[in-house]
């Protein structure tokens, strides 16, 4: 990584970073919401898989946003690093998670050769990243210790998650950006002016 | 003074022990470790302990759930012992226990060695020498910091989002569809108003002649120094000691397996 | 201090002999393709030492034109150029990356986007970094360039703790690090209050004279700057310079294009301004709307209005003026019922503000932020104007029509299907306006409404208003804007927690040790226009 990337690029990754540090904490109440609820039955960590799949979505917003090999992990690499600047109780574990999860997701778009990004491909990201970073908890956080029907409830909860809050949301998300306009300098602001042009024309 | 050992010697050092715990699933091990990067803490850095706890306190509860989790669902390979006692149908044996607690005690020394991390290391020092030390890109490095400088002003944002949502009456709007509409509400301009931002400080600093090139001059020359090392091969080795000596009190488990 | 004599000076010695710095030569800029240019066919040409204004107005692509001059634009947008420009007699394609970045330093409108390290001698070190000074130098380096622009010893301050006035010297000094040859400022002083906007000019004025730099100004609203400026030029909405010349000519040659154009006329050249308080409007107000008794208010334990008395009555025009930082927005929002008092009441037509249902009150009260953008909820403009009326449950037949006179009055018909946040500044403008009045509301709240727009978009405001107050709206204003202070019925100073006057604007006026307490200044019909005073020593 380095010189293929504009300034700009980056410091949008960075900002991503911020914006969806700040709106993990909202989801994370929710999750706190879900997981109180399912506490009693040793279900808590249930909570946290199902909103999961938000700490993929900056993954999925670049690489759909900027259209590069490498934007996908790259912008999950800065965003973990942001939120290690943020401060709180993130270490540079996390920067250690966001590698994982980047190059899970970034793993979809490879296998696609970088040329495509419609929803499937996105979904298809979300998902890779879901994996990816669940065959590291299984060692990291040692969930490798608990029951086969556990883990593959949370497997499916977690890669659920991925597809829909990473992959679906994230296109939702990056769409609406682009119809205000201040895409206007990258890959996806380009698409839609043709797009625009070519139906005008 | 942990505050003055170089940011990425400190993020080697707290990364490969966190690394090193996912091998075990032993009580004493992690415990022991734990208690290592406690003293470790309060001994040889200046943070506060009421500061300590407000970050180190929920973790508490997170750290207890799983291990309940854990203790109610363990697999075969981890529960061993004799049955203790049996809830909703579910045997809970000596293993399960024991793993339940490990794990939590290992996610407790996550957050503790994130914790040394995260309250004695300057962000700008830390990118800084991530970039002299570890020769990541300025490009990346400065992008970085310049991002991570609008977080004041995103907070401040989203107050004024609050209240001009409020003028609008966007409250009132009702149903789990007009939810979904409020994370999009205050998303979308925050997003929006990024992204301008960050074209607008990426030209800023061009036009004032950086270009990502690695050949600069450092305001802030950081180096390695021994007692950077020294840091280092102290959280390091205090862990293979504890390892051995769990070794050789019979603790040890790794993956399931007693050594 | 007679600049006056002095200009003439400098341009008896130029005449003759002005070497250009700059040279624009056919230079066209598109960001995608070359049939719809931001501006086109451009050439002029700016001289050694020279201060040249250029304005224009807002969208006439004056920013782009900046970032092109020093070889930023195109590749940073990836649009299109044709045509060249030479530094120097030099194409500016042939220097190296970064090369011509430093001798042509720009000073950007937004202070809190220009910067990418925390504090002040980190931006700085960051500016000499890139110029590889060696590090034993940096220091020494810093503390002077603080010097120069009267900030020493804010080495180790936090950047985001500044005020406006102090980040745009900041901003200054990062760039004259540089050691530029040519100086360009893109609306530096858009966003910064009347004093703070006036020392900065000297600033630049002092730096022109030591450095003999050549300085590029481009700007709306010229009326401070035109004093340092030896020349101007005029760019039109079609992307041509339409009026290049020495101040005094183009001004009095060109008066009605310009105008057409919507660019601010110097005020001294401007002779449709009324600059009397408007009397249409029946000067006497009895009914109470809002009143105000004891309040305080405390943010993070910080003191920002303390005891506080104050009465808006019906049909009034209000200002609230007073420096960065004083409470004014804070004032604002605790008269709307965004925030609560931490001692104090505050009535609404006579009953306790937060006794008010919601709903109701929302109807009744109307606020326009600083930031259009932030008031935008929606993905179309129609949907923005009626969203109100839907979530009030106003009939099909009304709704629409409202929404279409609504559109109509505010000029948005053909945007009807836009994204709001996709319009023109003057447009979201607009638009956020209109969102306040499928009701007609008993009083509208503006937060700084006119910062960075220009003449056209303040002057449509400026009707807006006016019809407004004939519904015997009550309107409250924030504003740095003296020229609109000097319109309003009633002007409240805020100073220190505290308000320091109360009452018309024309008793402000005369009241010179207040004026300079709270960092005012005169209107321009108050200022002297004695050609060769300087207008700064007339500040206080």
């Amino acid at each position: 990584m380095g010189n293929q990337w504009k300034l700009k690029e980056i410091v949008l990754m960075s900002i991503l970073g911020v914006v969806f540090g700040i709106i993990y904490l909202a989801f994370f109440l929710i999750g706190q919401g879900i997981r109180n609820i399912l506490a009693p039955f040793g279900l808590a960590p249930f909570g946290y898989e199902i909103i999961f799949g938000i700490w993929f979505i900056v993954s999925i917003i670049a690489a759909y946003i900027i259209r590069k090999p490498g934007a996908a992990f790259t912008a999950e690499v800065i965003a973990g690093i942001t939120e290690v600047l943020l401060g709180t109780a993130a270490g540079p574990g996390l920067i250690l998670s966001a590698a994982v999860q980047g190059a899970g997701a970034e793993l979809a778009f490879a296998l696609t050769r970088w040329k495509d990004y419609r929803l499937r491909v996105l979904v298809l990201s979300g998902m890779t990243a879901a994996v990816i970073s669940f065959a590291w908890h299984l060692f990291y956080a040692g969930n490798i210790a608990l029951a086969p029907w556990v883990i593959v409830a949370t497997f499916a909860v977690r890669v659920f998650s991925g597809a829909l809050l990473a992959g679906v949301l994230g296109k939702w998300i990056s769409d609406q950006l682009a119809k205000t306009g201040v895409l206007r300098g990258y890959a996806l602001g380009k698409e839609l002016q043709k797009q625009r042009e070519q139906g005008a024309a | 003074m942990i505050s003055s050992i170089n940011p990425s010697i400190k993020a080697i050092a707290v990364l490969i022990p966190g690394i090193m715990l996912g091998f075990t699933f032993d009580v004493f091990t992690p415990l022991l470790y734990f208690i290592f990067i406690l003293i470790v803490t309060f001994t040889m850095s200046d943070i506060p302990i009421s500061k300590w706890l407000k970050f180190f306190s929920p973790f508490l509860i997170v750290a207890a759930s799983f291990a309940w989790m854990t203790i109610l669902y363990a697999n075969q390979t981890f529960s061993y012992g004799k049955v203790l006692f049996t809830i909703w149908g579910l045997e809970i044996t000596e293993g399960s226990v024991i793993t339940g607690c490990s794990l939590a005690l290992r996610s407790l020394c996550f957050v503790s060695l994130s914790l040394l991390f995260a309250l004695t290391t300057d962000s700008t020092k830390f990118m800084l020498s991530l970039m002299q030390q570890c020769k990541v890109p300025p490009k990346i490095t400065y992008g970085i910091l310049a991002g991570y400088r609008f977080l004041p002003s995103f907070r401040e944002e989203m107050e004024i989002l609050k209240q001009a949502h409020r003028i609008r009456g966007v409250h009132r709007t009702k149903g789990i569809k007009g939810k979904l509409q409020q994370l999009k509400r205050y998303s979308i301009p925050l997003l929006a108003s990024g992204i301008r931002k960050a074209e607008r400080v990426a030209i800023a600093m061009e036009s004032k002649g950086f270009t990502g090139e690695r050949e600069r001059t450092h305001f802030h020359q950081l180096t390695v120094q021994k007692k950077d090392w020294m840091f280092l091969a102290l959280l390091i080795g205090g862990l293979a000691v504890i390892y051995i000596t769990s070794y050789y009190l019979g603790y040890l488990n790794i993956f399931g397996k007693q050594f | 201090m007679d600049m006056h004599l002095e200009r003439s000076c400098k341009n008896n010695v130029n005449k003759g002999q002005r070497k250009p710095v700059l040279a624009v030569k056919d230079f066209s800029f598109s960001y995608e393709n070359l049939n719809k240019p931001i501006f086109h066919q451009l050439s002029f040409e700016l001289y050694e030492r020279e201060t040249t204004l250029l304005m224009g107005p807002s969208g006439s692509g004056k920013s782009s034109l900046a970032l092109c001059l020093n070889g930023l634009y195109p590749e940073a947008v990836e649009g299109t150029s044709s045509g060249s420009i030479f530094f120097r007699g030099k194409n500016i394609r042939d220097f190296h990356k970064g090369e011509i970045n430093q001798k042509i330093g720009i000073v950007f409108q937004d202070p809190d986007s220009q910067f990418c390290m925390l504090t002040v001698e980190d931006e700085l070190a960051f500016t000499l970094e890139n110029r590889k000074i060696p590090n034993a130098e940096m220091p020494k380096r810093i503390s002077a360039v603080l010097q120069q622009i009267g900030m020493d010893g804010f080495q180790k301050r936090k950047i985001h703790e500044l005020s406006g006035g102090q980040k745009q010297k900041i901003a200054l000094a990062s760039v004259l690090l540089l050691e530029p040859e040519v100086l360009i400022l893109d609306e530096p002083t858009a966003n910064l209050d009347p004093v703070s906007r006036l020392e900065f000019i000297r600033l630049i004025r002092s730096m022109q004279r030591q450095f003999g730099i050549t300085v590029f100004i481009i700007e709306h609203q010229i009326d401070d700057w035109f004093e340092i400026a030896d020349r101007v030029l005029v760019m039109g909405s079609n992307g041509r310079i339409i009026a290049d010349g020495e101040v005094n000519t183009v001004f009095s040659e060109n008066k009605n294009r310009l105008r057409e154009e919507g660019v601010f006329l110097p005020q001294q050249f401007d002779d449709c301004l009324n600059h009397q308080n408007s009397k249409s409007i029946p000067t006497s107000f009895d009914k109470v709307i809002i009143s105000i008794e004891n309040l305080s208010f405390k943010r993070n334990e910080q003191m920002i209005l303390k005891n506080m008395n104050l009465e808006i009555r019906h049909g009034e025009f209000v200002a609230i003026a007073g420096e960065n930082g004083a409470g004014k927005s804070t004032l604002l929002q605790l008269m709307a019922g965004l925030l609560k008092p931490t001692n104090g009441e505050i009535y609404f037509q006579d009953v306790f503000l937060h006794h008010w249902n919601e709903k109701e009150l929302r109807k009744r009260i109307g606020f326009v932020f600083q930031n259009p953008e932030h008031q935008f909820i929606t993905d179309t403009v129609y949907d923005e104007i009626t969203f109100g009326m839907k979530l009030n449950e106003e009939s099909e037949e009304k709704i629409k029509s409202t929404a279409n006179q609504l559109m109509q009055q505010f000029h948005l018909i053909k945007h009807r299907h836009s994204n709001p946040f996709s319009l023109s500044g003057g447009e979201k403008r607009r638009l956020s306006v209109a969102t306040m009045l499928d009701e007609t509301p008993d009083i509208l709240f503006f937060d700084e409404p006119t910062s960075g727009q220009d003449a056209q978009t303040m002057e449509e405001l400026m009707n807006i208003i006016e019809k407004l107050r004939e519904n015997g709206t009550s309107i409250v204003f924030v504003t740095h804007n003296m020229d609109i202070v000097d319109q309003v019925d009633r002007v409240i100073v805020l100073h220190q927690q505290k308000i320091i006057y109360d009452g018309i604007p024309d008793n402000l006026w005369g009241r010179k040790e207040l004026l300079k307490k709270a960092r005012l200044c005169l209107p321009y019909r108050m200022k002297s226009h004695d050609e060769g005073v300087p207008v700064y020593d007339l500040v206080y």
